[in-house]
């Protein structure tokens, strides 16, 4: 077995124990309410015969242990629970919110990406002016929350232009052009703070690439400066990149949370904080475990695709 | 050579500049948050039924909320629960996280593990997400944000000191120490602990910025600070109802936290440029 093998095999039996802590936290959750949870969650609703029935159906009536088993049970059989205030099961909930939020992060991360890069290699590449038009952009990208930036491309394009809708959402099976109308302020508001960040790394990277040893020989033996940067130079640079779009692919999750919530996106992201400020708990478990388990998976897949990109992966695994 | 010098002389001074600009507006704005009693016109949470939604004038310079209350008044208050949280859970994460990392780094072997495995799977969850979590066990308000981001940073701050103290306790003079007969925790302590935290402090001061970041997100979503306290995330929540009739009780709150976490930005680039003149870690 190559060293690289054992690296991804070790690393993918290393996500088992993370997913399974994350689950306990997740398990935990509703358990940690101080007070009686099942009372809370029902505010008004709750007679003792409810309370009773809800609390033996999250087994909150047998010891810690029974209760984990009970639940990892039904999870692995898919059965997230259900929201106790609409009686809809999670699964019904979470199905219908989580393509809402998956559209808005790719669609997202895909323009982040087609702006950050080339603006990146420009960046490295480039004269003065270029290099600080992109640092103002990068800092300007970075300060500003990216809820207020949509707030203000709300004023901008909904109040004052009247382009595009403040908010809503259309599925985009039932109307994509409408769909891509409401996703387009999102989108674009959680593109700029990304792309910020994947110009800063392209940028550095190239630097760092572009001044190191076979970059010189390549010039001494007269490759045109485009293949250099665009053959050699971003292919060598692309592993630090890759690992800032894999981890920042889960800070756009985070983003989502908020940013679902400006514009009325029914996503899983509005759904956790709908759940919270309601103290729907079995809810808030179900889009925490959902949003916690996607952004495991994409470290993973980060870290795979680390270690299939990065040759000198055999030489650290091998030491 | 001369070219790598002068290159690194003028990133080292870019730096310098950059560090000085945040840490002027900073100094600046914590100036602000402290004499915001004396220099708010108004009291933040009067509320004016005359003024409601009211312009901006000569006594009134960033206009009025939906309640008639002077905005320039709350955003200088709301600096006070901003900064507050900000500063207080970067505090917090470095007072438990630096020492993690340290003895993580200096013992290593099962003590690395028995320390670094729980504090890893704190990063297992977007940081968002986590803090939600949080919140959602406690209930909502400044010092559960405050706690949340604190936990959220804990694990990065050790990972950052481990890191560095790798590095610093196989240096020359640390095995000079021990040969002199330094015990083990006065070299961790006296020689290792102080060449480890450079790293530690540009991180802290990025993280701040974030923190600003966070914590308006948070009152935002209404999981933050409470009303009536005037909180930056709070307003902007106020604002965006009235976004059309009444864009300044949106617009300057939004820029009061894009300026701060600009100082923080501004001081966290220079400091790195200033320990990392090469820009390798950039």
């Amino acid at each position: 077995m190559s060293a690289r093998t054992r690296y991804a095999l070790e690393r993918l039996l290393l996500t088992i124990p993370t997913l399974l802590a994350m689950s306990l936290f997740v398990f935990l959750l509703i358990r940690l309410v101080p007070g009686d949870p099942v009372r809370t969650m029902l505010g008004f609703r709750a007679t003792p015969g409810n309370v009773a029935t809800i609390r033996h159906q999250l087994h909150l009536d047998e010891p810690l242990p029974t209760q984990y088993i009970a639940w990892m049970g039904a999870l692995l059989h898919g059965d997230l629970g259900r929201d106790y205030i609409s009686h809809a099961p999670l699964s019904q909930l979470l199905g219908e919110a989580l393509p809402v939020t998956l559209e808005l992060t790719l669609l997202a991360m895909a323009l982040a990406l087609a702006v950050g890069l080339p603006l990146g290699v420009l960046a490295a590449t480039g004269r003065g002016p270029v290099r600080r038009l992109t640092d103002g952009f990068v800092i300007a990208g970075v300060s500003i929350p990216d809820f207020w930036l949509g707030t203000l491309l709300v004023l901008l394009f909904a109040a004052t232009l009247e382009w595009l809708p403040p908010s809503g959402y259309v599925a985009f099976t039932s109307d994509p052009v409408a769909n891509l109308r409401y996703m387009a302020l999102p989108v674009l508001t959680l593109a700029v703070g990304e792309a910020a960040y994947i110009l800063r790394t392209t940028r550095g990277a190239m630097e760092e690439t572009l001044g190191a040893p076979f970059v010189t020989f390549l010039r001494a033996k007269g490759l045109p400066e485009r293949a250099i940067v665009f053959r050699h130079a971003l292919r060598n640079a692309s592993v630090p990149i890759v690992t800032v779009v894999g981890i920042q692919f889960g800070v756009l999750l985070g983003g989502a949370i908020v940013i679902e919530t400006l514009f009325g996106l029914p996503g899983v992201g509005r759904l956790t904080v709908t759940a919270i400020n309601q103290r729907n708990y079995t809810v808030v478990q179900g889009s925490v475990l959902v949003i916690a388990t996607m952004f495991i998976l994409v470290n993973l897949a980060t870290d795979l695709l680390y270690g299939w990109l990065d040759p000198r992966i055999d030489e650290v695994v091998e030491r | 050579m001369s070219a790598v010098s002068t290159a690194v002389r003028s990133v080292t001074v870019r730096g310098n500049r950059r560090t000085r600009a945040g840490a002027a507006i900073l100094a600046a704005l914590v100036l602000i948050a402290l004499l915001a009693p004396v220099l708010a016109p108004h009291d933040p949470n009067a509320i004016d039924p005359s003024r409601v939604l009211a312009g901006p004038d000569a006594s009134h310079p960033f206009g009025s909320d939906a309640l008639g209350r002077d905005v320039l008044s709350r955003v200088l208050f709301a600096y006070r629960v901003s900064l507050g949280v900000a500063v207080g859970s970067v505090l917090v994460a470095m007072a438990v996280g630096i020492p993690l990392g340290l003895l993580a780094g200096y013992y290593g072997g099962w003590v690395d593990s028995l320390l670094m495995r729980p504090v890893d799977l704190l990063l297992a969850l977007p940081a968002l997400l986590l803090a939600l979590s949080l919140i959602a066990i406690i209930g909502p308000g400044s010092g559960v944000a405050l706690f949340a981001i604190a936990v959220i940073y804990l694990p990065i701050l050790a990972r950052v000191v481990r890191g560095s103290v790798l590095g610093v306790k196989g240096e020359a003079y640390v095995i000079g120490a021990r040969a002199r007969g330094v015990s083990r925790t006065g070299c961790m302590l006296r020689h290792v602990l102080p060449n480890s935290l450079g790293p530690a402090v540009v991180q802290a001061s990025v993280l701040m910025g974030f923190a600003i970041q966070i914590e308006a997100a948070l009152s935002f979503l209404g999981l933050g600070a409470q009303p009536p306290t005037p909180s930056l995330g709070l307003m902007l929540a106020d604002g965006y109802q009235v976004l059309q009739q009444a864009p300044w009780a949106d617009i300057y709150p939004g820029l009061a936290i894009a300026i701060t976490v600009l100082a923080f930005t501004l001081i966290g680039d220079g400091l790195r440029d200033h320990f990392d003149p090469r820009g390798v870690s950039r």
